[in-house]
């Protein structure tokens, strides 16, 4: 019960990784949604150390057969037993433009991501950072990308969860792939407030790295920055925790906080101007 | 859409929930507590010699379980959940109200309470219980602990625990070897080894090494039977 009641309004390590909420049993035919919206802090672009200010639209949707979306992530949960949950998943990778990364959804539960939202038209604020986000500039554009694998999460207890989640399709080609290794712990400080502490790392292949942290011969001569072949391997290491107050049946107010530290050859591309990024968000969803 | 867009929307969103949040009751989300019950009703294995309920209990020892009441509340549906004296209930896994995001509510201050699944040892009606079934009840039991926390597999059953009533006369429990019968002893104490609340009588019966022949016999019907794990 603790960690069935927990995990439903519990969550984090989600802002760049795709993983998933826990398992919702329910009656055939039912669902469990939440939809809301707040903001969001966080750094231009992996790297950067601009910030950006934006509305983070929140979205989960659980189905009685297994089916989840999660921010712009999606997926299925395969098994019936509580204690592990694993299935296939998809997400949507963040693009890059001179800008930026584009924009995000949120999750409210453990490990919900944030994803690519459809973009309006350049805003007058997207505009101003692109001014001021000078490593990117002649940078070439990186499209958003569908990304598809799975996820395996195992409990090791009914508070502390251990996430698995691999992705492929990411890159300019294509052909990026990115696992996402955690574990999270939650505790329930009172009866309509959970607390989730999170830890994990992000292994990348070659081609993920070398799409996102890498300079082209080409891209050095119109941006200015350093030509950079970057290898794989550790990505990232996360830090996280989610609190997540239910304040009436219907109403969550959830807010996140992640400190991301760059690592190897992602931290030494000439991109990165600040490898440690925080990133925090804070929500109002409606459950229906 | 831009941050200072955004504003009005999350303000009115505010706004509106501030609304909810102030109409009184305590209460926990029934979909919550569906999710945690619902798995003994799918769980597969063995279960006909236990049960699942749903638990309210005082957090702490100080505060009195009387007069605790649950109630299930949602657009069409309203129930009264009775609550029996080790603060069980029996949970109804309506879609109806699981569609409706129906509201369980309690009429203390919830900070005050803990709720939980609580799975316990099926009363026999005539009092007379085999050694040996007691300890496949008390297996079953554990199984299912184990299939909902994996951390439970280095547990194993000893014994199990018949709570009754704290007030009125002793409990008559005695354990039957043949033609020779011996009063167990009765001690005050919890009716389930996480509970703050001590008001019971209660008499444990830890199962023999090897497995002997031998019957529990109670005189009065116990309010809970518990299966002891270490």
């Amino acid at each position: 019960m603790e960690k069935l009641l927990a995990l439903t309004l519990a969550g984090l390590c989600g802002t760049v990784s795709a993983q998933t909420p826990a398992t919702n049993l329910m009656p055939d035919g039912s669902h469990d949604m939440y939809i809301g919206l707040g903001a969001v802090s966080a750094p231009a672009y992996e790297g950067a150390r601009e910030r950006r200010r934006s509305a983070l639209p929140v979205l989960q949707m659980e189905w009685s057969n297994g089916i989840f979306v999660s921010g712009l992530s999606a997926g299925m949960h395969l098994s019936r037993q509580p204690s592990m949950e694993f299935g296939p998943l998809l997400a949507v990778q963040r693009g890059r433009s001179e800008s930026g990364s584009s924009r995000a959804v949120g999750g409210v539960e453990a490990g919900s991501g944030e994803f690519d939202l459809v973009l309006p038209a350049p805003d007058l604020e997207a505009k101003k950072a692109q001014a001021e986000v000078g490593r990117l500039s002649g940078m070439n554009d990186i499209g958003r990308r569908l990304e598809a694998g799975g996820f395996f999460n195992y409990y090791l207890t009914p508070q502390l969860r251990l996430t698995n989640s691999l992705l492929a399709g990411s890159a300019k080609e294509r052909n990026g792939a990115r696992w996402n290794l955690g574990v999270q712990y939650i505790v329930r400080p009172g009866a309509h407030h959970s607390l989730a502490l999170a830890a994990g790392l992000t292994l990348v292949n070659r081609h993920y790295n070398e799409t996102y942290f890498g300079v082209t011969p080409e891209e050095e001569m119109s941006s200015g920055n350093r030509a950079y072949a970057p290898s794989g391997g550790l990505k990232d290491v996360l830090l996280g925790a989610r609190w997540n107050f239910a304040f009436a049946p219907a109403w969550i107010l959830t807010s996140a906080l992640q400190f991301a530290r760059l690592q190897a050859s992602a931290k030494d591309s000439p991109l990165v101007e600040r490898p440690s990024n925080l990133t925090v968000s804070t929500a109002l969803a409606y459950r229906f | 859409m831009s941050s200072s867009r955004a504003l009005p929307l999350i303000l009115v969103l505010l706004l509106a929930a501030g609304r909810v949040a102030a109409e009184p009751g305590e209460w926990v989300s029934y979909r919550d507590a569906y999710r945690a019950m619902v798995v003994f009703e799918k769980y597969g294995k063995p279960k006909n010699l236990i049960q699942n309920h749903y638990q309210v209990m005082p957090k702490d020892r100080g505060v009195p379980a009387e007069g605790l009441q649950l109630a299930l509340n949602s657009k069409s549906l309203q129930l009264k959940l009775p609550l029996d004296a080790t603060g069980r209930a029996v949970f109804p896994l309506l879609k109806t109200a699981y569609d409706e995001n129906a509201e369980l509510v309690l009429n203390r201050k919830i900070s005050q309470l803990v709720l939980r699944p609580r799975v316990s040892i099926v009363v026999r009606p005539d009092g007379v219980y085999e050694a040996a079934e007691l300890q496949a009840a008390c297996e079953q039991a554990l199984n299912y602990q184990r299939f909902v926390d994996a951390s439970a597999h280095a547990k194993k059953c000893v014994g199990v625990r018949f709570a009754f009533a704290g007030k009125g006369e002793l409990p008559g429990v005695k354990l039957r070897k043949g033609d020779a019968e011996q009063a167990l002893p009765v001690l005050p104490g919890a009716a389930f080894a996480d509970d703050p609340n001590q008001a019971f009588l209660t008499v444990t019966y830890r199962f023999a090494q090897p497995a002997a022949r031998e019957q529990v016999v109670t005189r009065d019907a116990p309010l809970a039977i518990a299966a002891l794990f270490e």
